[in-house]
């Protein structure tokens, strides 16, 4: 996680920060169109079965952890040396989340954000139950529909008809409630021909239109995105915020994450600000959404001081790295305050050093243009003014010249 | 509307944990309401299976026809073995010892192989093996196919009533091999060796099976085989007769020679004397009989106790498997 955070981040944010304010626009566009044109979800027969504000949602304590000794690398030999020799065993726990308590009630829609690796992804998976968690408990009182990634756990090798199917079925949904529903899933993807061709033709936006109908289409109790909103073009990202809106009129809960600020600030009810594993903070969009920038703020001025550190040689490299992977760069720059203090006096005393050599060369020159005036000549000055080499010499060099001409 | 049915119940709570009675009540139940995505996974799985080929689905036709060539040319023409109807001797067993490799040898990757569908969904994963087990037995019947065609039209002689029993018999093996794949399935996710040290232990399997020879030869391979296997067992001091207890008695090689036995019939040996005046061997087949029932229910026992332990240890290990994935 502190690798994704320290290596792609300037660009990223640039590319973000553009795609947030073009979607703005269209997001407020969406919303008046939504408010116009949205029709009663009881005409579509989506009837408000349970009265607002039950709990849909309940996470009391909620930890997940995950045993470092047992990922996808581990060997049988590691196992065995792990037997042998105690001092290797624990290799220690990574807690993903920790001490969350979470109340989601029907009607609400919860918007998740924080930074990579905070885990948002895992806290949602935890909700849906495909996570068990490690601490604590989760109760789901509805029926879950989830989008967590955008390849939706597509079958390549199927046509896009029969991965509606067997999501379907994989689901858990009625055969005879799928063939009713299925055109409506077709023609909202609106894929043309694809439909029947094999997936592993599908580009990814199509993957995506696909997965984002069916997950919607089967009118569930509760909903959960993971980062999957803003794709397609914008004909599609208007239409599936139109559906996101109905959902939430008919009562539903929706629990979604994303970087993209605009659908926290304009569909969600309630935000949560996630960090390192636990809820830093739980209330209004607007004010989270704030929170969230302030923070990254935050960060990208560590991150600047971690770098100047580094640079002058004050810390290691691999404790910077060690600081970012265990989440206290914070503490890190609040420890080497000395150091960058250090720095700031050493360029303040480079600067004043420059300053009084500036000072001296000018008094100098103005010497020698005195003696100049006098003598007619000023040649081997030259190269004694380019070798101070700081800001001042252009101007100097340019007034011997003129000196000279003269 | 009320959409979903087949699911279990709306309420769902991280709090229930279940002991090892509900685990076998509840994987019986998340099997049962499931049918349908099972008939849909199989459905894909099998459709899937020579979709990139230019024969397709004619391989699965073709694939025990050469298997059986290739065996019988090797045997009859460099091995010079004497085995009367070689070929059908040869495909009655070897058409069921491929299904129980390849649903064991696919067994390895049954959930490691849906990664993504277990990051995405929560659904009970124990319908993986067993879909897995289900489309293995439709390439089973393929082959099967093949074998009674050749055994109605090539081997008139051999042909009785005691065909009837095969389904029997692929039922028993079926639910033998089932409890396997739970185990095989969930411990692989752990350990990926799992895999490599299978496809070895199949290989060995199929040699000291009696899939190109036969126990059943009185005076041949099975007596052969048992005075050698004792010699061994004298030199290591093991009790005589253990090692050919062990061959002879693994559920693997009494089913296939029990396939054999309602098929192809039994090998026995006559002494013949020839105009020369000399006394030697010589293999003939008396035509097929009913199985050994008991036998089969005795596998039929053991099938349900592994499966009651593939359950167990799954159901125990399922949880972690999107942690480790």
């Amino acid at each position: 996680m502190a690798d994704e955070q320290m290596r792609p981040g300037t660009i990223e944010e640039h590319v973000d920060s553009r795609k947030d304010d073009r979607l703005d626009a269209d997001a407020l566009a969406a919303i008046e169109e939504a408010e116009l044109e949205a029709p009663d979800p009881a005409e579509f027969g989506l009837q408000v079965e349970v009265p607002k504000g039950d709990l849909a949602i309940r996470a009391q304590n909620l930890g997940v952890r995950y045993n470092l000794n047992f990922t996808k690398k581990t060997k049988l030999r590691t196992t065995f040396a792990t037997l042998l020799d105690p001092r290797r065993r624990n290799k220690g726990h990574f807690w993903a989340l920790r001490n969350v308590d979470l109340e989601v009630r029907r009607g609400e829609a919860v918007g998740i954000i924080g930074p990579n690796g905070s885990g948002k992804s895992t806290i949602l998976l935890a909700l849906a139950g495909i996570l068990q968690p490690s601490e604590g408990v989760v109760e789901v009182n509805g029926h879950v529909s989830t989008l967590l990634s955008l390849n939706a756990g597509f079958d390549q090798e199927l046509t896009g008809r029969e991965n509606i199917a067997l999501a379907g079925a994989l689901m858990g949904i009625d055969h005879d409630v799928m063939e009713e529903i299925t055109p409506g899933i077709v023609s909202f993807a609106n894929i043309g021909a694809f439909i029947n061709a094999p997936m592993k033709t599908y580009s990814s936006g199509m993957r995506a239109r696909v997965g984002f109908s069916i997950a919607t289409a089967v009118d569930p109790d509760i909903l959960l995105l993971d980062e999957v909103l803003g794709t397609g073009d914008n004909k599609f990202k208007k239409k599936s915020k139109e559906r996101i809106a109905n959902v939430l009129k008919s009562a539903k809960a929706v629990v979604m994450v994303t970087h993209d600020m605009s659908w926290i600030t304009s569909f969600c009810t309630r935000a949560i600000l996630l960090d390192k594993g636990r809820i830093v903070a739980d209330g209004d969009p607007a004010d989270i959404v704030e929170m969230h920038g302030a923070d990254a703020e935050l960060r990208k001025t560590q991150k600047r001081q971690a770098k100047r550190l580094m640079r002058h040689g004050k810390v290691a490299p691999t404790d910077v790295n060690k600081a970012l992977k265990s989440g206290t760069l914070g503490a890190f720059i609040e420890g080497n305050e000395d150091a960058l203090q250090e720095i700031d006096d050493e360029k303040a005393e480079r600067r004043a050093v420059l300053e009084e050599k500036r000072a001296r060369r000018q008094a100098r020159l103005a010497e020698e243009a005195a003696d100049g005036a006098e003598a007619g000549t000023s040649g081997e000055d030259t190269s004694s003014a380019s070798t101070t080499g700081d800001g001042g010499a252009d101007g100097a060099d340019e007034s011997e010249r003129t000196q000279t001409v003269a | 509307m009320a959409v979903i049915n087949e699911a279990p119940a709306a309420f769902r709570s991280s709090n229930d944990r279940p002991g090892p009675v509900g685990l076998i009540r509840s994987a019986f139940t998340d099997v049962w309401s499931r049918r349908r995505l099972i008939g849909y996974m199989v459905h894909a799985d099998v459709k899937k299976r020579g979709v990139d080929t230019v024969l397709g689905n004619v391989w699965w036709v073709l694939d025990p026809l050469i298997t059986m060539l290739i065996y019988v040319l090797v045997m009859t023409v460099i091995f010079q073995r004497s085995t009367p109807d070689f070929p059908l001797f040869l495909l009655s067993a070897m058409v069921p010892f491929k299904w129980f490799t390849a649903t064991v040898g696919s067994s390895t990757s049954a959930v490691t192989g849906k990664e993504g569908l277990i990051k995405q969904i929560l659904f009970p994963k124990l319908i993986l093996p067993v879909t897995l087990s289900l489309s293995q037995v439709v390439s089973f019947l393929f082959g099967l196919l093949v074998l009674v065609f050749v055994w109605f039209f090539a081997y008139h002689d051999h042909v009785t009533i005691n065909i009837i029993w095969v389904p029997l018999i692929a039922f028993v093996q079926f639910f033998f091999v089932l409890g396997f794949t739970f185990i095989l399935s969930s411990v692989t996710v752990f350990y990926r060796d799992v895999g490599i040290v299978i496809g070895h232990f199949m290989r060995l399997l199929f040699w000291v099976s009696p899939i190109l020879w036969s126990f059943m030869e009185v005076a041949g391979r099975g007596k052969r085989l048992q005075t050698g296997l004792a010699g061994i067992e004298e030199s290591f001091g093991l009790p005589s007769g253990l090692l050919f207890g062990i061959l002879s008695y693994n559920p693997i090689s009494i089913l296939v020679e029990t396939y054999r036995k309602v098929i192809y019939g039994h090998l026995d040996s006559i002494v013949v004397i020839d105009e020369a005046g000399n006394v030697k061997d010589e293999l003939i087949w008396t035509s097929a009989t009913p199985p050994d029932f008991q036998m089969l229910a005795v596998i039929f026992a053991s099938g349900l106790v592994f499966i009651v332990i593939g359950v167990l240890i799954f159901k125990r290990l399922e949880p972690a498997f999107a942690k480790v994935l």
